[in-house]
């Protein structure tokens, strides 16, 4: 404990807790992206998927594992929070003019704008878990008995366009935070900055961003009709 | 010789506690040839010719060395180019009619003093928090005593080479010192000679680093584009190892 405050006693150690903290919930966001695209080949494997999720006897190693993320979720957001609030404080009176140095710099629109995206993720996790997890829970019969159908609830929520347009947004800024985010969480553990690193998470990211987009892309093309 | 006229707009603060405001003045007679520093001095000549105040800056060698000069040009430290400090960046890189933004390095770290002078002993007291080795004083003993790969020398004289004149912190968005203080602490890790106090060291420098006012470092490398010593991004990931293997160890 003591070596925990220790370590977040310094910018440096905050920044590690940070990037860990990002880098685990990348990993989360993958297992999310790929069970997402199982919607638009069988409804009924998405529900069964989801099934397995919430329903006994591995339900308290899933609380387990939904704590763990909020904990993941919260640190990352109250570091990100106080250092960036440290940073603004570092240079107090702004220059006339500023240009981007060039060269070797990775300075990006991605990483001018971490603050930003991520304030957009603190607002759409709480709506998207409400949306969801705590939305309208309608029922299906299965050949092993009722289930929940997330399927048809999902359809349901993307046939709005206002709240497709909304998730497109927010996937778009979500892509653009782990843009930055990937390379730079290895490189605030320790990791020394590599070309390759940093590509691999920049596509991550994309691919992350296009996946999660799979969905309501497909329902308003239509799909999930019946 | 041909010369040319630039026009300047340099950050005016008479002290610490007034407020500041960029001036317009234009500076004849300036040839290709001359540093920005001494196209400075041919400025403050005019003043002094009109009975102004002249503009207080710092420099002392002149030739890239020491890292008294620097200021902000036209929004980059050191002005345009790479591998530079402001005394060897040559009014060459300008043309005639040209105008020239000139602020001090801005930092909370880095208080104005006058003009474009500033305060730059926060880095001072980082260095003096651990940024050295305690070695026993008397006749050098024989080179060769001490076997150290080239590789790694060249590594630890590629951090050594800094000069600590503070671009690197007036360049980042979040005023951060982390090059500053990777380039000292890894030349010392890097070597034999550092190892005995490498952990007390990167403990007491960086949180001599933290009471100082810098910010966080945001891994986009606008330091090591601007360092005049081109001091690389990767001595950073040396100093966050020796760090959090401190503290995680309870050092
Ligand atoms: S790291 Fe480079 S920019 Fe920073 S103080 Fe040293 S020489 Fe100057
Ligand atoms: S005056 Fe010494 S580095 Fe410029």
């Amino acid at each position: 404990m003591k070596r925990i405050l220790a370590l977040l006693s310094s910018d440096i150690g905050r920044k590690a807790l940070m990037g860990l903290t990002g880098l685990l919930m990348i990993g989360f966001l993958i297992m999310h992206m790929a069970a997402n695209l199982l919607v638009p080949f069988s409804k009924e494997a998405y529900n069964a998927y989801s099934h397995t999720l919430t329903s006994s006897p591995q339900i308290y190693l899933i609380t387990l594992v939904e704590l763990a993320l909020l904990a993941l979720f919260a640190g990352h957001f109250v570091t990100g929070i106080v250092v960036t609030l440290k940073n603004w404080g570092a240079r107090p009176v702004a220059y006339q003019r500023k240009d981007p140095a060039g060269g070797p710099s990775r300075k990006s629109l991605a990483s001018s704008t971490m603050i930003y995206t991520g304030l957009v993720m603190l607002a759409f996790v709480p709506l998207h878990l409400a949306t969801f997890k705590y939305g309208t829970v309608y029922e299906v019969a299965t050949p092993t008995g009722e289930v929940r159908d997330l399927y048809r609830l999902a359809i349901e929520v993307f046939r709005n366009p206002l709240q497709s347009a909304w998730y497109l947004i927010a996937l778009a800024l979500l892509g653009a935070h782990a843009w930055h985010g990937f390379g730079s969480g290895f490189e605030s553990l320790g990791v020394a900055h590599k070309v390759g690193l940093r590509r691999f998470g920049q596509a991550l990211a994309v691919i992350l961003m296009l996946g999660f987009m799979v969905v309501p892309v497909y329902v308003l093309l239509g799909g999930g009709a019946s | 010789m041909s010369t040319m006229t630039v026009k300047v707009r340099v950050w005016r603060q008479p002290s610490p506690d007034q407020e500041g405001r960029l001036v317009d003045y234009a500076v004849d007679n300036v040839v290709a040839d001359m540093s920005f520093v001494e196209m400075i001095d041919v400025l403050n000549e005019q003043l002094v010719a009109k009975g102004e105040d002249t503009v207080a800056f710092d420099s002392d060698c002149r030739e890239g060395i020491c890292g008294s000069c620097g200021c902000v040009v036209n929004g980059v430290p050191h002005g345009p180019g790479t591998g530079k400090t402001a005394c060897q960046l040559f009014m060459r890189a300008f043309t005639d009619g040209d105008t020239l933004v000139v602020e001090p390095f801005r930092a909370k770290a880095f208080p104005v003093l006058k003009d474009l002078c500033v305060d730059r002993g926060a880095f001072d007291r980082i260095i003096a928090a651990g940024g050295y080795i305690s070695a026993n004083t008397g006749a050098a003993q024989d080179g060769n005593q001490m076997l150290i790969g080239k590789d790694i020398a060249e590594k630890a004289f590629d951090a050594a080479a800094c000069i600590g004149c503070g671009a690197c912190v007036a360049a980042c968005k979040n005023a951060s010192a982390v090059l500053f203080v990777s380039a000292k602490v890894a030349h010392l890790s890097y070597l034999p000679q550092g190892q005995p106090e490498r952990t007390r060291r990167v403990v007491r420098m960086v949180e001599q680093m933290e009471k100082e006012g810098f910010g966080a470092c945001s891994n986009e490398g606008e330091c090591e584009a601007v360092c005049p010593k081109e001091i690389s991004t990767l001595h950073i990931q040396i100093l966050q190892r020796d760090y959090l293997r401190a503290v995680l160890r309870g050092a």
